[in-house]
């Protein structure tokens, strides 16, 4: 399913973030470029090592641009993938940049 | 898509990787030591046991699963492909095969030569030889073979039968199992970069790292730095990889059991870890928490802990003898783990530019292509049928409508050609089966055959190819079980005990020919003669040609063989063959030449759609002969009629007689003979060699007409093989050369009726 925009400059992630998830995910990062963003990860389930690439380059993207992308709430299943496939949970976690 | 056609879509897959397994086999028994035939037949049965793990066929994985580790052996050198153990290989091939038709149509497999062959691969996997696999007593760790696959797939569900197993970590490495590495709580490195390939075939790189996490205590570290800018990055690529270090119990294979179905597509190396280099290593993750929440089938994961538990005890105890053993290979086999990792590795990247190489094919529902070409059969007619009315309708001839006509008339019979060329298929995979056949009759009747193919490539409408299976099939048997002496009898005879038949298919004068010759006794003409006599097919004075004796094998009822076998000699050979073969608009021959062996012809249209036709008038009628029939035509003299016998007249051609034939007579148009001298004689070979004259009223001309088949649309007509439609719309017949010609010989009109020359 598609992620739905819960408001300007948040981005609700979709339960499933498989291979058919990140093409889309990764067209709404760019989309949402310039302006600091809310993450909402609660309601994911399942977690693809390639919306993993894509959240994690968001992240530098966001950085680069002085911005703050902030995951704010994140389900145990995102967490643990996350820490499963070892990138470094803090960068995706409520931390200001 | 349902799950029934992507079944069907495996199951598709599975044959061809069949056939690559066989021909890589083969391949190899003939002497190629290349390693990417090696990788290649290693692959195939790697494919299919992965399709079939994904489907739950178990036996089909257990089985596929020993036979790849036997490959495996193969694939690094610890087990040379002797004939001995390519015998085995081939069986297995057959086995394999059995399995995949008994996991797609249901029906049993034999089981007792499954498992069987299973303890053959075992013993040789053990660097044992195959002669010595008969003594049944399989070692505890050959019972275990197959375990790694379902064990370590855990998202699959598990077998019930697996609880009763105790899985001993082992390695077929010709060490012994005794030289066990896996020894509580080695460390190991693993370096994992899935490739793109990995991500679109479905694999999931989360799923393996966490499958992999279960083995044991596992730290990571991902490599991000080849994550581009989100703007540059494609977001289906694979970009992360991973350095993992995993403490665990199980051994270097356990863990690559883990990345089995997606080691194509990734680089993965796998090492014991040098104590000291462990700690300086980049940061990582440890990983040490319940990852229960990821499962998809979180019942399972109690299972599988309480598995692991069992077998910790289990390695544990059983190993803890061989550990002083191990701690002394355990550098050895580090260095040579590495060289051999690189050594896949680079043959990946051989097999992913191979791949890449090969040419890219569609799957079509056949009834399209049918459709397509009934479609283009009606085109041809109706081009046909248009260029008529025009050159009807104008007299001049040179306008530009006459320009299009002849331009369209080309593009027809292109656009026929190319559709044809689709159902044109390589009569390789025919061919291949028929090299199973031999191997198993041989096997049956104790004699050793080698078969050679030749032109496997030539292609042929896939109707023909559907339908010469089973006539060929008949024939290899007859060849293998009479054609072919034992090889007491052939050393006896100064030949070569093993015996040689040779499969060969070419293209020649638009139709195909296909030759089956064997280098046995040949045929036994005395033996056959007396056969006949004794059957009362000939009589006992009949004065017969060579020829024609070794044709009376195509009677129906007749059997040499003196005992009737399993294989062959129930007197429903080769008439059959004759039947299926003419049905198919093919001619069969045989010449044979005694203590050299015989050599059998068919000659099969190229397709069963369309016909060069010579198109003739026979008493008013238009009638279409096909122009492979045909030698030569010719306009009769009046000097070179003779009668013969009542009411047979003969012609003569070049100093030599032949039966003059008339059309209109045999097929009842007309109430007495024609004057040969006002009509046209086509020449034509009709089976078994003979030549007869076929006489017609008038010769229309040369056209390629589209068969319609009789049977379907109206009924069977004696001397009448199908019929088509013309350019002006009638319906023209297409002569039963055989068939008008076994008619004039005062024989029942039935096709198939046909031999030459029964005396």
């Amino acid at each position: 399913m598609a992620a739905k925009k819960a408001g300007p400059g948040s981005l609700k992630l979709a339960a499933v973030l498989d291979l058919n998830e990140a093409s889309n995910l990764h067209g709404k990062l760019v989309s949402m470029r310039g302006s600091d963003l809310k993450i909402d990860a609660s309601g994911v389930e399942r977690v693809g090592v390639q919306c993993a690439q894509v959240l994690l380059a968001g992240v530098k993207a966001w950085e680069e641009d002085k911005k703050s992308l902030l995951v704010e709430k994140a389900s145990d299943a995102f967490q643990k993938t996350m820490q499963l496939i070892g990138i470094n949970h803090e960068n995706l976690v409520a931390k200001e940049i | 898509m349902d799950m029934n056609e992507i079944k069907e879509i495996f199951f598709q897959e599975c044959e061809e990787q069949l056939a690559e397994l066989e021909s890589g086999l083969l391949k190899l028994n003939d002497g190629d030591r290349d390693p990417e035939t090696v990788n290649a037949v290693f692959r195939a049965v790697h494919s299919i046991k992965g399709g079939a793990g994904a489907f739950g066929l178990d036996d089909l994985v257990s089985f596929a699963h020993v036979f790849e580790t036997t490959l495996d052996c193969v694939r690094s050198n610890k087990l040379e492909p002797t004939p001995d153990v390519l015998k085995v290989m081939l069986k297995s091939a057959d086995v394999l095969a059995d399995l995949v038709s008994a996991s797609r149509d249901g029906g049993g497999v034999d089981e007792s030569r499954s498992r069987s062959l299973v303890k053959e691969l075992e013993a040789l996997a053990h660097g044992e030889l195959p002669s010595s696999s008969g003594h049944d007593a399989p070692k505890p760790a050959a019972k275990a073979a197959p375990a790694p696959a379902p064990a370590a797939k855990a998202e699959l569900p598990k077998p019930s039968d697996d609880s009763g197993f105790q899985p001993i970590p082992f390695s077929f490495d010709g060490f012994g199992e005794d030289e066990e590495p896996a020894i509580e709580g080695s460390l190991y490195e693993v370096s994992f970069k899935p490739r793109r390939e990995l991500y679109s075939k479905g694999n999931e790189a989360a799923l393996l790292l966490r499958d992999l996490s279960r083995l044991g205590e596992m730290s990571i570290n991902c490599d991000t730095d080849a994550l581009p800018a989100l703007d540059k990055m494609d977001p289906e690529a694979s970009y992360f990889s991973w350095k993992i270090s995993i403490k665990t119990t199980k051994s270097e294979d356990d863990i690559r059991a883990v990345f089995e179905f997606a080691e194509w597509d990734c680089d993965l190396e796998v090492k014991l870890a040098e104590e000291a280099v462990s700690n300086e290593e980049l940061p990582m993750v440890p990983v040490p928490f319940d990852l229960s929440i990821l499962d998809d089938v979180s019942a399972g994961e109690e299972e599988t802990a309480s598995e692991r538990g069992v077998s910790e005890e289990t390695v544990a105890a059983a190993l803890s003898a061989a550990e002083t053993a191990s701690n002394v290979s355990r550098a050895a086999r580090v260095a040579e783990k590495k060289e051999s990792a690189a050594a896949t590795a680079a043959a990946q990247n051989n097999a992913a530019a191979a791949a890449a190489g090969a040419g890219q094919t569609i799957r079509v529902d056949l009834d399209r292509v049918d459709r397509l070409i009934n479609l283009v059969g009606e085109l041809v007619i109706n081009q046909a049928m248009l260029s008529q009315s025009v050159v009807e309708n104008d007299a001049t001839g040179t306008s530009a409508v006459n320009m299009g006509l002849e331009e369209l008339q080309q593009l027809t019979r292109e656009i026929q050609d190319s559709v044809m060329a689709i159902r044109a298929q390589p009569v390789k995979p025919v061919f291949q089966r028929m090299s199973r056949i031999v191997r198993e009759v041989a096997d049956m009747v104790g004699k050793s055959i080698r078969l050679v193919t030749e032109g496997e490539n030539t292609e042929v409408d896939k109707t023909v190819i559907d339908k010469i299976a089973e006539p060929l099939t008949h024939m290899i048997r007859n060849a293998v079980d009479h054609g072919i002496e034992s090889p007491e009898k052939r050393e006896a005879a100064g030949k070569d005990p093993e015996g040689t038949i040779k499969l060969t298919a070419k293209h020649r004068s638009g139709r195909i020919l296909i030759e089956l010759a064997d280098d046995g006794a040949g045929i036994n003409r005395e033996r056959v003669r007396q056969k006949a006599i004794d059957n009362d097919i000939i009589a006992a004075d009949a004065n017969l040609s060579d020829d024609e004796i070794d044709n009376l094998i195509f009677m129906a009822g007749f059997s040499t063989a003196d005992k009737i076998s399993d294989i062959s000699g129930r007197g429903v050979g080769m008439d059959v063959v004759k039947r299926s073969i003419q049905a198919l608009g093919g001619r069969i021959s045989i010449s044979s030449r005694p203590g050299y062996g015989s050599t059998f012809t068919m000659s099969l249209p190229l397709t069963l759609a369309v016909l060069d036709g010579m198109v003739v008038t026979v008493a008013g009628q238009t009638l279409v002969v096909p122009l492979t029939a045909i030698v030569e035509t010719l306009q009769p003299e009046a000097s070179a009629i003779h009668s013969f016998g009542a009411n047979q007249r003969l012609i003569s051609i070049r100093n030599s007689f032949c039966p003059l034939v008339d059309v209109g007579r045999v097929l009842n148009y007309r109430a007495t003979q024609a004057n040969p001298v006002e009509g046209v004689a086509l020449l034509v070979e009709s089976e078994g060699g003979g030549q007869r004259a076929l006489m017609v009223d008038a010769i229309q001309g040369q056209r390629q007409v589209v068969i319609k088949s009789l049977e379907a649309n109206y009924t069977h007509v004696p001397g009448i093989a199908a019929a088509t439609i013309l350019g002006d719309g009638r319906v023209a017949l297409i002569l039963d050369v055989d068939a008008v010609v076994a008619a004039s010989r005062g024989q029942s009109m039935k096709p198939e009726m046909s031999l030459a020359a029964t005396g």
